[in-house]
């Protein structure tokens, strides 16, 4: 089984659940419900950043979404037409972000966490970037695979 | 947004929401500000409804801790599936007193 859908929203981030809500649908009979929330989630920030820091919360601009559902695997592209991310943001490492002392208030992360919530999330993260597009493609794979 | 309700000196906020995510995140944080500005320390925040949260969402609650100051308790009551996962995920279950059900928080709170 191969099948692939597209959906595009307005760069609103009010706008960001209708899309999540969609793939979380398209993937409901390939994972549990612990996947599902994974892969939502990652969407959902890899959505954000797009237009917090891509588009600098600016509307009108275009997200694309390419999922692609495949026998072992769910395969998703979120596609941009910013400026590309700089390649130290994307090197990060995130085990230091949520290393803080919680007794200490201040070093409590408050933002920032997108990209580390997706590496932990997915299975496969690639950034690619063209003079045409950005692509996130995240890959998470499915535990049991069906057919 | 949020319906707020006095139990023993400790202010139960309740999040009428299924998603605190970036679209609803700032609306989210100014309400709480109120709340935290008029002069409550002990708050339980009931996620019980909550059936999504991005970092965005959970930005605002930190922001919120912050905002209280180490004078207050900020509890969280009802973080189940998604939204508990990510609190585990970034430790901050370790910042806030995470609750089953709000009388538990409550409970905690006022003793």
């Amino acid at each position: 089984m191969v099948s692939s859908i597209s959906l595009a929203i307005d760069s609103d981030l009010d706008k960001v659940s209708l899309i999540a809500r969609a793939v979380r649908a398209l993937c409901q009979d390939l994972m549990e419900a612990e996947d599902l929330d994974a892969v939502e989630l990652s969407l959902v920030e890899a959505i954000n950043n797009v237009i917090k820091h891509g588009y600098q919360g600016k509307s009108g601009k275009d997200v694309q979404v390419a999922v692609g559902l495949q026998s072992d695997r769910v395969v998703i592209d979120v596609i941009d037409h910013a400026p590309p991310m700089a390649p130290q943001v994307l090197e990060q490492n995130s085990d230091s972000l949520f290393a803080f002392d919680e007794a200490d208030l201040s070093s409590i992360p408050e933002g920032g966490m997108g990209l580390a919530l997706i590496r932990m999330n997915m299975d496969e993260v690639e950034y690619l970037s063209s003079d045409t597009e950005n692509r996130l493609r995240m890959v998470k794979r499915i535990a049991s695979p069906t057919s | 947004m949020l319906s707020t309700d006095l139990r023993n000196n400790v202010l139960v906020v309740r999040v009428a929401e299924k998603r605190i995510d970036a679209g609803k995140a700032p609306a989210f944080k100014d309400e709480m500000a109120r709340c935290i500005d008029a002069g409550q320390s002990q708050i339980v925040l009931d996620l019980s409804s909550v059936e999504f949260m991005d970092s965005s969402g959970l930005g605002a609650l930190v922001s919120c801790l912050k905002r209280l100051g180490p004078r207050g308790s900020l509890a969280v009551a009802g973080a189940g599936g998604a939204v508990g996962r990510l609190f585990a995920l970034t430790r901050m279950d370790r910042v806030f007193a995470l609750h089953p059900d709000v009388e538990t928080a409550v409970e905690r709170l006022s003793v």
